[in-house]
């Protein structure tokens, strides 16, 4: 299965939570229904980063996908998923390693 | 064949009903309505209008049969198990309750009693979502009318705690603020509330409109008044304004008494007759909303309490507006949490109010630049996210139990 591996860092905010969309849509639309978003080096991660995530999610699973995420490494990061809860929504690992899974792609934003 | 799509109640108020919450619930509402991919069908578990008025239908073809059922009247005693009842003829899914703590009443026990409901339907394996707009911790009982003296405020502080605890009885209690989800995770060591964001009411507003109409530039004030959110120390700071030079203002009330304050708009009136300009509106119906808003040059929030995140800050972003705040607790870390920002002023401080009045109506480029940072805020999540947000948790929540009438009504590879 193919997954793409979409690897976000910096702060991932109101201010650029619409250009992740457009990237996230853009995958989409050329068929990727499988990704792992690598949140490892995320700086800061607040509830509109969150929807982006979220709105993936649905997108995925719609098509039979799905969207797997790897832990921030910074706490400050990790507050908005353990706050919405989406920790239990999302399967999330340490590495991307962990997944097995076989990466077709790689997308850093912002880029 | 197991069915995919959930059939949800939702407690609320909904217009034209004028029951605190009935804009959110109108908006939360007509967005579930069209998640065609996840639910089947809509039950509006709601207050009964006055004098036997009837709800308009929805339109047949505006969304997913939705079923207007008023199962509860703001102050009566028998809510909780009208309430259930309701909810064990119909059976739905899951019952989302979009409450505040004065949602069943003004008074204390009626207002106690329907905080029960989420809690008695547990008890009938009947599975609930709470969506709290404020939590008790952060409200000043005092100012917000509730509490008279220190005595009623440690008392009212018990009920608060205990219904707190009963709310969280239900699978999931979602807040609107961060921080609210810390504090009640804190006293309570509950797992089982979530961050859920206000979210946008607006979603087809694509960029704020920052010109003005023609005439005295207005200030305006919205909400239902009397209690915490009290505005002689708005009109005073008016009158001030209007003083100054070549001033050209008009000062717009929009919207009508709190529920614990009836004829606290008309006082006012009568006692600021002399002073000229002041626009009362009345209830505002959801059509003008837009308009009320998309004149305003400034908002402004004359709030001596707060009791949660405002809806009506979020609107006030939905349309690009500068808005002036109070200084009150942490509501300033609030809203930044939220990303809005605002002009402050010290409340029940006419000098202050009138300066951070000023400071906006005087600047037009900073009453863009606040307009512009709240409107980003607002627009952050459409209110149709956030509800595909509560509708994967409660199919995750589904997942996890068993069916109360038998088999899963969830086809569990179907998540979203």
């Amino acid at each position: 299965m193919e997954t793409i591996v979409v690897s976000l860092n910096d702060r991932i905010d109101a201010f650029n939570a619409p250009q992740l969309r457009e990237v996230f849509e853009g995958l989409l639309s050329a068929g990727h229904v499988n990704f792992i978003v690598d949140l490892r080096d995320v700086k800061f991660l607040d509830s509109a980063g969150m929807a982006a995530l979220v709105t993936l999610l649905k997108r995925a699973r719609q098509s039979s996908g799905d969207v797997n995420l790897t832990w921030p490494t910074l706490e400050v990061s990790q507050r908005i998923l353990k706050l919405t809860k989406f920790d239990r929504v999302f399967t999330i690992k340490n590495n991307i390693a962990d997944f097995n899974v076989t990466v077709s792609k790689t997308v850093t934003f912002p880029q | 064949m197991l069915s995919d799509k959930l059939r949800i109640a939702v407690v609320t108020t909904f217009p034209p009903g004028t029951g605190s919450l009935n804009e959110y619930g109108f908006h939360f509402v007509n967005a579930l309505r069209q998640k065609f991919d996840d639910v089947s069908e809509v039950l509006l578990y709601v207050d009964a209008l006055p004098d036997g008025e009837a709800y308009p239908p929805f339109e047949p073809d505006s969304g997913i049969p939705t079923t207007i059922i008023p199962c509860w009247e703001f102050d009566a005693l028998n809510n909780a198990t009208r309430i259930l009842k309701t909810a064990r003829q119909t059976k739905p899914d899951m019952v989302l309750f979009n409450l505040q703590f004065a949602t069943f009443g003004g008074k204390k026990i009626s207002a106690s009693l329907g905080l029960l409901t989420p809690a008695l339907l547990q008890m009938w394996n009947i599975p609930t979502v709470v969506l709290l707009h404020n939590i008790m911790e952060t409200v000043d009982l005092k100012s917000a009318g509730y509490a008279g003296n220190g005595i009623v405020e440690r008392v009212l502080r018990c009920f608060g705690y205990i219904a707190t605890k009963l709310l969280l009885r239900a699978e999931l209690v979602a807040l609107t603020i961060p921080k609210y989800v810390e504090i009640l995770e804190s006293k309570y060591k509950a797992d089982n509330i979530v961050l859920a964001p206000h979210g946008s009411f607006d979603d087809t507003v694509h960029q704020p409109v920052f010109e003005l109409p023609e005439g005295p530039m207005q200030i305006m004030t919205f909400g239902k008044f009397g209690t915490y959110k009290t505005v002689e120390p708005l009109i005073e700071a008016f009158e001030k304004l209007q003083r100054r030079p070549n001033a050209d203002l008009e000062l717009v009330i929009a919207g009508s008494d709190s529920p614990n304050a009836k004829g606290y708009l008309a006082g006012v009136a009568e006692q600021y007759k002399h002073v000229s300009n002041i626009r009362f509106t009345g209830y505002v119906a959801e059509e003008d909303v837009p308009i009320i808003f998309g004149e305003a040059a400034a908002v402004v929030f004359p709030y001596t309490s707060t009791t949660g995140s405002s809806g009506v800050l979020h609107q006030a972003g939905d349309y690009g507006k500068a808005v002036i705040l109070p200084n009150i607790g942490d509501f300033a870390e609030v809203i930044t949490e939220e990303g809005y920002t605002g002009e402050f002023f010290e409340p029940e401080d006419v000098d202050s109010l009138a300066t951070a009045i000023a400071n906006v109506i005087d600047n037009p480029d900073h009453r863009r630049a606040i307009g512009q940072q709240n409107f980003l805020a607002s627009h952050g999540i459409p209110i149709a996210e956030i509800v595909d947000w509560y509708l994967l948790h409660m199919q995750t929540l589904l997942m996890q139990k068993p069916n109360r009438n038998g088999p899963p009504t969830v086809d569990r590879t179907q998540l979203a």
